[in-house]
């Protein structure tokens, strides 16, 4: 049967209450079935039987008086004791009315009365009035034939009056015997089951109760060695067994818990190649200062940037891979190299964009994609040339005009499609010259695609509005300023990363030996 | 903000189905849209047109997710077809050159006239 806990218990205290009920209502009835003969023997029985006694005794001393009277010489006294029981008889007749219930008691005594009243006539109307005129001999006839057959039958219904009182205690003694037997049945009935259910509820169910506990600690500690494994079997129908279910529900739980810990480890693990992937150390050439801003919104992200300096040519890129987490990072990961081995192979960095969009092609699913801005800096002319492929376009700040403000724009150049995606992204370049002191700034979309609490981006006209008020600072206070002013306006809550690279020119150096760079444009590889 | 779920409804038009996102389409919606297109695929109704007039905001992976439905439905026999009023969205199609494959258009219609297959 199932049944909860609480009901075990509560239906266990429950019989042992209607046991103690049915104890006290079998005893009450003992007791009451015992007053109930008490007051039938001595309320009834025996004063019935005292007053058929006495009924008896008083006809028979009437009777005794009668004779002494009549042997004697009429002497007043014993007339006198006559009229005195004659009273007495009286009372107890009266009494004896009121005692007796029982029908044919009640006729016995009629009869026994009606005798009396016969005796006390024949007493008065004939004994006496003989005896008073002298004719003794006559009156103790009449008293010896009539007076005693009238006695004897007295005696003959009082012993019957009193046998049936007898019958009446006899009665009562077996009635309170078969009620005591009865009543003692009862008891150790009640007494047999009381113990029985107290057995129960003091040894059966803390034993189940304290087996099923027993289990359930077992359980514990082979989770805590980390056995996440552990049945546990209980079908006890209360709450014990709902706990050994949740117990096993929590196993699966922190056995979910334990896959996403090693995930994690995983994520840092690959967070870790990630690092090590990205450049650690910026080159710092006189002609170009470098500043390198990264916030990843998770532990790895799909932004990346790579510099490189040989000779009077800075090369820089700056790419974005789309989605989030490991996918987005292994793409990263495949673009940064792909392309750092093209260059260090010397290939033009037209070759370098489009060896990556094979490399991107082959390993990205249909979904993904990489945009990236792949450029180059030339020491000694200034010239900038990159190549766009679908990245947001960089943002030009000149150098400080006298009164020291700097202007700004996006540079719109032309525009490629992005790579892992088309069989031919396009290769249209941009070309710019800058002055000593102009920045070009590399940014991944997170900047324009940060979101307020009201769910409103960041956009490209805050952020240009943010370069040219910030533009007084120099280029890494510059970085580090956008960079929180993004982060505050998402209200802390980046849902992608932020990459930045400033690159300024600080104008040629005459004394750099004038020889070219890797992976000229021109270049025939 | 970042949890929240995109819905998207399913209409019949003419020869092809049009889907209305509604919410924003990122990292963490766009398996629902990618889903829907799995299915339409699956029920041999491959040419889709993209409503995203319900979708303020749409991310590198939206973006992925509707290039991605373009490629399936093209293979499938079918096309994606994208009507789209909001600057922002056609920017991005515009930086990243996927505007130029695809057909988009301001109204249902006009960019189911432009399916390829």
């Amino acid at each position: 049967m199932k049944l909860s806990l609480r009901w075990k218990i509560v239906g266990g205290f429950g019989l042992l209450l209607l046991l103690i009920v049915l104890l006290g209502f079998v005893t009450v009835s003992l007791f009451s079935s015992l007053r109930s003969v008490q007051r039938k023997v001595f309320n009834e029985a025996i004063p019935e039987l005292v007053a058929v006694d006495e009924l008896v005794r008083s006809y028979t001393a009437q009777s005794a008086a009668v004779h002494r009277l009549l042997i004697g010489s009429g002497s007043a006294p014993l007339l006198d004791q006559y009229r005195q029981e004659v009273g007495i008889a009286e009372v107890w007749e009266q009494r004896a009315e009121r005692l007796f219930q029982e029908a044919e008691d009640q006729r016995l005594l009629e009869e026994l009365t009606r005798a009396g009243r016969r005796f006390q006539e024949l007493v008065d109307q004939e004994v006496i009035p003989l005896a008073e005129t002298g004719k003794r001999s006559q009156a103790f006839r009449v008293l010896g034939s009539e007076g005693s057959s009238l006695i004897s039958e007295i005696e003959t219904l009082g012993s019957l009056l009193r046998q049936s009182q007898d019958r009446v205690v006899a009665q009562s003694e077996n009635q309170l015997r078969a009620r005591s037997n009865q009543a003692l049945l009862i008891l150790i009935v009640v007494i047999l089951a009381a113990l029985a259910a107290g057995t129960m509820l003091a040894i059966k169910l803390p034993r189940r109760l304290v087996a099923d506990l027993s289990a359930l600690v077992d359980a514990t500690r082979a989770i805590e060695r980390g056995d996440l494994a552990q049945k546990i079997e209980i079908q006890s129908g209360d709450e014990i067994e709902e706990l050994g279910r949740r117990f096993e529900d929590m196993q699966a739980g922190l056995k979910r818990l334990q896959q996403l810990a090693l995930q994690d480890r995983e994520l840092e693990i690959a967070a870790s190649v990630q690092r090590n992937l990205l450049q650690r150390s910026m080159p710092s050439p006189t002609e170009a200062t470098v500043v390198p801003l990264q916030r990843q919104a998770n532990l790895v992200g799909g932004d990346w940037y790579d510099v490189h300096a040989a000779g009077k040519t800075l090369t820089v890129a700056v790419g974005d891979a789309s989605g989030k987490g490991i996918g987005a990072a292994l793409m990263a990961a495949i673009a940064l190299s792909v392309l750092r081995a093209e260059r260090r192979l010397g290939a033009s960095p037209k070759l370098i964009i489009e060896r990556t969009n094979e490399a991107l092609r082959e390993a990205s699913d249909q979904d993904s994609f990489t945009t990236l801005i792949y450029a180059t800096l030339d020491f000694g002319s200034g010239e900038a040339r990159w190549l766009n492929m679908g990245h947001p376009s960089p943002f030009l700040m000149k150098g400080p005009a006298d009164d020291g403000a700097r202007t700004g724009y996006f540079l719109e150049g032309p525009r490629n499609r992005v790579l892992g995606w088309f069989d031919d992204p396009g290769l249209a370049e941009t070309i710019v010259r800058l002055d000593p002191g102009d920045r070009l700034v590399f940014f991944t979309d997170g900047f324009i695609e940060a979101k307020s609490v009201e769910g409103e981006v960041f956009g490209q006209h805050r952020l240009a509005e943010r370069m040219q008020s910030l533009s007084g600072l120099p280029s890494g206070p510059l970085g580090e300023a956008l960079v929180e002013e993004v982060e505050r306006y998402a209200a802390g809550k980046l849902d992608d990363d932020l990459t930045m690279l400033i690159v300024e020119f600080q104008g040629a150096n005459p004394e750099a030996p004038s020889e070219e760079g890797v992976g000229a444009w021109h270049s025939r590889k | 903000m970042a949890q929240q779920k995109v819905e998207i409804e399913i209409t019949d038009a003419n020869d092809y189905r049009v889907l209305r996102p509604t919410g924003d389409l990122d990292v963490y919606t766009v398996g629902s849209l990618r889903d829907a297109i799995g299915t339409l695929i699956e029920q041999e109704s491959p040419k889709v047109v993209v409503d995203l007039d319900g979708v303020p905001f749409m991310d590198s992976s939206g973006l992925g997710a509707l290039m991605g439905g373009v490629r399936r439905l093209r293979e499938a026999g079918g096309d994606l077809a994208i009507c789209c009023t909001r600057e922002q969205h056609l920017k991005l199609f515009s930086i990243t050159g996927f505007g130029e494959g695809v057909s988009i258009a301001p109204t249902v219609e006009e960019a189911a006239a432009g399916f390829r297959n």
